[in-house]
């Protein structure tokens, strides 16, 4: 007996039995993602969206996958593209680059998605970008607002379709340089969205009112629940302006606070989205009236039949308003059809040619891709909060469209920091 | 900075210590009596703000839906954690720290899931009650929100409640006898396992109350347990683990240190408490009370 125990046979037969079954919870845990898995005909265009669908984020990230989920639909309900079905797949990242690149890989190796798109998390934007680079293969960027993606690190494959943090802070400078505010005061999450959103406010501000002085500036960390001791320092300091570089659900944080605190009436400011119905609709008829921010859509404005049908047909798909999120993910799949359209066939080069310069009807009107950096030309709204008998939640009233030529970044700024 | 800003800044600060106390001291209590290193408490909290979104909605909003929230939000928490503990936790107090750690961390991704299934991805807002709306001028003028008063009362009858159910009540007594020496708690003839059980339900609706108390000055939203966890942690850490004082101690140094350091440096108001817990766990590693590790 104790032979056969101490024999290599027995020790193999456990080693295997134990191999098999790990064997078995491997392709368990990976055959989840398998199974969804269909087979590539070529009569389907497909699109590969990998994007944030856990944590806070999923309040922005759900809504874009929504309006492309909208476009698709009617799309093909049309007949399709070039006689094949818009498919789309999609991938959680978590809001973890890492995995966000080896969810775009698989997509590409083992799903033969012919576009990938998506994410909020400027990190996997970057890195995806730089794979979509090397592999040759189209990518949109959704909802990260890194300047870098189409600057720095911009290529040939890689179309940003919404405004970026430079974008935001050019149009806001635009805006606050008319003001007669001197002494202003930054503010913002100490992570790389709130510093790059608060340095091209100020740098662009300083550039067009060289009168501005800034006093002073706080720094909190992401996630940052309680805003009240910050405020009363900053109220303290006697600031003219503050500009609040917040982010996700710290913007809805930031503006309850400066309600308890009374913030809002003693001292401006302003914080892109502050007038956008994401940072609006969670607070109903509590947010605060007469915060200052910039957004590049609104569900209610411009009140165009265009923008109406967009709005009625997602309400009715959905039951909510679609966000500025939701217009990005609509707009990104229609240009990803008029492309192929256009383009004549489903190549690559082909495609990305058709891309550049590309205008199309919106909601908002006509949109065009800028040819030489791949950036969607949006306009901006310059906006402050106010209260609608309309709606139960707040709108942004005083609206103030900043056309994309008042300030984009011209081609030669953007290009020149591609090295 | 004149003294009344000062003034101003630390009682803004007290009210923030006041929901970190409350979480941490539940935190504690399981760490002290159970030996579970809970890091679903986060979890739980989230829970009880979303509860209290829920709840304040179904009520209206105004000032009953706050007060429903106030005592449903916590019975809620204490529900699940009661199915928690006698489904799944009760068979584990023999396991070593770090299975409990891996378990308990897996509970929390469970609940983030939950509560995305339950109330989806949007933010949610909970309004500040009627009475409790607005600010008043405290020191010199500089405004004061009334929220923070309210919290501000909150703090001291939670930490005297606490004080009774460790020090006089039978329950407390067994616990803490439980915490020192637990088998022979059980063989003088006390059932220890619903003694766990009840140390449990009670912590983690400490974890619920907190969350429907920060409710009305934040916004709702999924990821809000894992900021509260890792500051909760510290402070039991810096606390001494398993003392609900130290827990109390833990968050008004890190409290504190948070708003007078963002009034000395702005920019950098963020590494003050983590600085204060360096400086403590340097010269008092166990903590700055006795743990009853």
């Amino acid at each position: 007996m104790g032979l056969i125990r101490n024999s290599p046979k027995t020790k193999g037969g456990t080693g295997m039995k134990k191999s098999i079954l790990f064997v078995a919870f491997v392709a368990f845990v990976f055959g989840i993602g398998v199974w969804s898995q269909t087979g590539h005909a070529a009569d389907t265009i497909k699109v590969g969206i990998v994007d944030t669908y856990t944590g806070p984020a999923t309040s922005f990230t759900q809504d874009t996958l929504d309006g492309f989920k909208l476009a698709v639909e009617k799309i093909n309900a049309k007949g399709g593209v070039l006689g094949k079905k818009l498919e789309y797949t999609t991938r959680d990242e978590k809001f973890k680059p890492d995995i966000g690149l080896a969810m775009a890989k698989e997509l590409v190796m083992k799903e033969k998605v012919d576009v990938l798109a998506g994410t909020i998390n400027s990190g996997t934007a970057l890195a995806v970008s730089d794979f979509a680079k090397k592999e040759k293969m189209p990518f949109f960027v959704f909802y990260s607002k890194s300047e870098k993606i189409i600057g720095e690190k911009g290529h040939k494959y890689v179309f940003n379709m919404n405004e970026n943090t430079e974008m935001a802070g050019r149009a806001a400078a635009f805006a606050l340089a008319k003001k007669p505010y001197v002494k202003y005061w930054i503010a913002g999450d100490d992570y790389e969205y709130g510093h790059a959103i608060a340095e091209a406010v100020w740098k662009n501000l300083q550039k067009q009112n060289p009168k501005v002085q800034k006093i002073g500036e706080s720094w909190w960390k992401l996630g940052e629940a309680d805003f009240t001791p910050y405020i009363t320092q900053i109220m303290a300091a006697k600031p003219d302006f503050i500009i609040v570089a917040t982010g996700g659900s710290g913007m809805v944080n930031f503006q309850k606070a400066a309600k308890a605190t009374g913030l809002v009436q003693k001292i401006p400011f302003y914080q892109h989205t502050a007038n956008e119905l994401g940072t609006l609709l969670p607070q109903g008829k509590d947010a605060p009236e007469g915060v200052w921010g910039t957004s590049n859509y609104f569900f209610y404005y411009p009140e165009t039949t265009a923008n109406k049908a967009f709005a009625d047909d997602f309400k009715k798909a959905y039951n909510r308003y679609p966000k500025a999120s939701a217009f990005v993910g609509y707009m990104t799949a229609q240009f990803i059809a008029e492309g192929y359209k256009k383009a004549g066939k489903v190549n690559t080069e082909a495609f990305i040619k058709a891309l550049e310069g590309l205008s199309l009807d919106s909601p908002l009107g006509p949109l065009a891709i800028r040819a030489c950096d791949h950036q969607l030309e949006l306009p901006t709204y310059w906006g402050v909060t106010k209260k609608d008998p309309k709606y139960d939640f707040l709108i942004s009233g005083d609206i103030q469209v900043i056309a994309p030529k008042d300030y984009m970044p011209t081609c030669q700024e953007v290009l020149s920091l591609r090295k | 900075m004149d003294a009344i800003g000062i003034l101003n800044q630390a009682f803004v600060g007290l009210s923030r210590t006041v929901i970190l106390f409350i979480v941490s001291s539940g935190l504690s209590l399981i760490l002290g009596v159970l030996r579970i290193p809970n890091v679903a408490h986060g979890s739980l909290y989230m829970i009880g703000a979303f509860m209290a979104f829920t709840l304040s909605k179904l009520f209206g909003g105004g000032n009953l839906g706050f007060w429903m929230a106030l005592i449903g939000a916590p019975c809620a928490v204490a529900l699940i954690s009661l199915a928690a503990e006698r489904g799944i936790f009760q068979h584990l107090y023999e396991r070593e720290h770090l299975m409990l750690i891996l378990l308990t961390f897996a509970f929390s991704l469970v609940f983030g899931d939950l509560v995305k299934i339950i109330w989806g991805g949007e933010y949610k807002s909970v309004p500040v009650p009627y009475m409790f709306q607005g600010f008043v001028p405290l020191f010199g003028g500089l405004p004061f929100p009334l929220y923070n008063i309210f919290l501000l009362a909150c703090g001291p009858i939670i930490a005297i409640l606490l004080w009774l159910l460790v020090n006089k009540t039978k329950i407390g007594k067994i616990a803490r006898a439980a915490a020192v020496d637990m088998e022979m708690v059980g063989a003088v003839g006390i059932n220890v396992s619903w003694v766990f059980a009840s140390v449990f339900v009670i912590g983690c609706s400490l974890a619920g109350l907190g969350g429907v108390l920060v409710a009305p000055t934040v916004s709702v939203t999924l990821g809000m347990d894992h900021t509260l966890i890792m500051e909760a942690f510290l402070i039991v850490i810096m606390g001494g683990l398993g003392n609900i004082w130290g827990a109390l101690l833990g968050a008004l140094i890190f409290g504190l240190t948070q708003s007078m350091g963002i009034l000395v440096w702005p920019q950098f108001g963020i590494i003050f408490p983590y600085l204060a817990v360096v400086v403590v766990l340097l010269f008092r590693p166990t903590g700055l009370l006795k743990s009853t590790w």
